[in-house]
């Protein structure tokens, strides 16, 4: 069982890296530092719903370092990591507390993701005025959310059977 | 999708318009509030005295000389000064956004910053 | 299943417009820098000409502002540096070299320095001698009493007829020979000066905004010390709008008058109020009658709304060394140009069209 897992890991850590990069290489910037639809999320949320939540957490983590290493700067891996770690805490409280289905659980990782990423910006650049940003990154948040929270609801509910390892 | 569900997304995005209403209120309140005198010496800004708050001030330069900076009634001028010229002693009070008071010896500008806009946009002097 | 895919269709479709709105500034559009709205900006600096200048004009951002507006100091900074008659520069031969030459030798200089001193003569045969550039002999006995007086108010003094009958031999503008082939300027007295205080900065504005035109520059205002030149208009169409100084420093109202000037349109005034010196509780300011050899102290100030900066400069010493008569009947000659005095008491009187311009 043990090799399943790691295999099935790493196959999701590639899936991540691969849609980080799609996300990269969409020409989206519209102008809000730190507005993503977060694709990446998408392989999160399903490992959240398969593999548990120490093997979610290691995927959010190393996806965030190798991200950062391959394409961006160290300013970058700290936002990102700042909102994944922050998304990823409010998930699983929020997926404990059992009042959500998995949209909701990703609504609200997409939200903090945004959310931990400009306060991390707000005290790096000394800025407090990015908080008006705070709101147009929370609306992206809120239905990227939602559309991925659809998504990995109708992934887990094939791959979870295939892939049953817990 | 659960019924939770959507009560999170509504609350989330009904919180969010609030707030964007919020600040854009409070924004163009503050702007047509909030006017400073701001002073530079030298094109380093010296400091910022706002406008609502009546004050007198002496600016003190390196090299003795000094610009005494009085605010009031929404107005800032500079009422006395080392300078041999006096332009900067004679000239009217500032109080719309952008209007300055010059002192080319003592290398000084005291500038409106923020405040009513006037709709003139260059003066003779 | 079913409803869920197409509630995702939908979702996904309403993030793709959200964006695209976000993006073309549809939506928030105060946040977006680079919506295409252009942003007013003003520049100012210290050094030139010895007085403010401030440079008002609209682009995206701030970077684009002051590449424009460095662009158009750079060729003031040209302009001051020529026509300078108190400083030299290295490896430049400007007015105080041909001042520093004369009775001496023919002095080889740029041509805007040959274009001035040209527009300079037209001006004095224009005014009828009114505006004498080649004044600087008398100019710079009241320079040095004024300069004296300011800074020792106490010891304040007039200089003596005598000494300003005898400089005033020196005055003669024929005796400034121009070779226009050799590019050479000569001045044949060697007890002459040239004193372009009435005309350079005007001339300079004038050349700096026809740069700017040049350039496909638009809707800039320059103000050099108060000759006002406006290109274009204000980014939404509507004229460039001027306060004209109240000369009674004293009053509570700092303008007398406010005139929106349509494209080309410059504003200048000349006053007792700018430049003076105080003896024996009299004014005497810096505007010095060819005729009298005295300041003249008919008016506070006057105005002049004109097509040409330089013109414009040259006119308001002009007018303001006239009786009223005299520059009523000068200016309502004249195509194009009109005039606002302004008395002691804060009476105005204006010209034919003058009001037109005025701001109700």
């Amino acid at each position: 069982m043990k090799t399943r897992r790691i295999a099935f890991l790493g196959l999701l850590i590639a899936l991540a890296f691969v849609l980080s990069y799609v996300e990269f290489l969409l020409p989206l910037s519209i102008g809000i530092p730190g507005a993503k639809i977060g694709l990446a999320n998408l392989v999160v949320m399903v490992a959240l719903y398969t593999i548990g939540n120490k093997n979610a957490f290691l995927l959010s983590l190393v996806r965030v370092i190798l991200v950062g290493l391959t394409f961006g700067n160290l300013a970058m891996m700290i936002y990102s990591m700042a909102g994944a770690m922050l998304s990823f805490l409010v998930m699983i409280i929020a997926k404990r507390t059992k009042l959500f289905s998995i949209t909701g659980v990703s609504v609200l990782g997409g939200v903090f993701h945004n959310v931990g990423q400009i306060l991390v910006a707000m005290f790096v650049l000394d800025t407090a005025s990015l908080i008006y940003y705070l709101p147009f990154l929370i609306v992206i948040g809120t239905i990227s959310g939602i559309v991925i929270g659809i998504i990995s609801g109708m992934i887990t509910a094939r791959v979870g059977r295939l892939f049953d390892i817990k | 999708m659960k019924k939770n569900d959507l009560i999170l997304i509504i609350v989330i995005l009904a919180l969010t318009a609030i707030s964007v209403v919020g600040i854009t209120v409070s924004r163009k309140m503050n702007k047509a509030d909030v006017a400073y005198a701001v002073v530079t010496i030298d094109g380093n800004e010296y400091g910022r005295y706002p406008l609502d708050e009546d004050m007198v001030t002496t600016i003190e330069l390196e090299d003795g000389s000094y610009n005494i900076l009085e605010i009031h009634d929404g107005y800032a001028q500079i009422s006395e000064a080392s300078c041999r010229d006096q332009i900067c002693v004679n000239h009217f009070p500032v109080h719309y956004s952008k209007e300055m008071i010059v002192c080319l010896p003592n290398r000084l500008i005291v500038e409106i910053v923020g405040g009513e806009e006037n709709d003139v946009d260059g003066a003779t002097n | 299943m079913k409803r869920l895919k197409i509630a995702s269709v939908i979702l996904i479709i309403f993030l793709i417009i959200f964006i695209w709105a976000v993006h073309s500034g549809r939506l928030f559009s105060d946040k977006a820098d680079d919506s295409g709205e252009q942003i007013k900006y003003t520049a100012t600096f210290m050094d030139i000409f010895d007085t403010r200048t401030e440079i008002l004009g609209y682009a995206n951002n701030e970077e684009e502002f002051s590449n424009q507006a460095e662009l158009i100091k750079d060729r003031l900074v040209f302009y001051n540096n020529l026509y300078d008659i108190y400083n030299d520069y290295d490896g430049i031969n400007n007015i105080k070299t041909i001042n520093d030459n004369a009775g001496i030798a023919p002095v080889q200089v740029d041509e805007e320095i040959i274009n001035l001193l040209k527009f300079s003569k037209d001006m004095y045969e224009l005014t009828d001698g009114k505006v004498n550039i080649a004044m600087g002999s008398v100019l710079s006995i009241w320079h040095e009493y004024r300069e004296y007086g300011s800074e020792n108010p106490d010891r304040a003094s007039l200089p003596t007829m005598d000494e300003l009958k005898e400089a005033n031999q020196h005055t003669n503008i024929e005796n400034m020979i121009i070779d226009e082939k050799a590019k050479t300027v000569y001045l044949t007295d060697p007890e002459m000066s040239l004193d372009v205080g009435s005309t350079g900065k005007g001339y300079a504005v004038q050349r700096v905004m026809e740069y700017c035109r040049e350039k496909g520059m638009d809707n800039i205002l320059l103000s050099l010390g108060g000759n006002i030149s406006g290109l274009g208009t204000r980014i939404d169409g509507t004229p460039f709008r001027i306060a004209i100084q109240n000369p009674d420093l004293t009053s509570t109202e700092p303008y007398i008058e406010k005139v929106d000037i349509s494209d080309g349109q410059c504003v200048v005034s000349s006053g007792d109020y700018q430049r003076y010196y105080v003896v024996d509780d009299k004014v005497y300011c810096h505007i010095i009658n060819p005729d009298t050899l005295y300041p003249a102290e008919t008016f506070a100030a006057v105005s002049i709304l004109t097509d040409d900066s330089g013109k414009a400069d040259a006119l308001s010493t002009a007018i303001y060394n006239m009786s009223l008569e005299e520059g009523m009947d000068f200016v309502n000659g004249l195509e194009g140009v009109e005039a606002m005095w302004v008395y002691h008491d804060g009476s105005k009187v204006y010209s034919e069209h003058f009001e037109e311009s005025i701001v109700k």
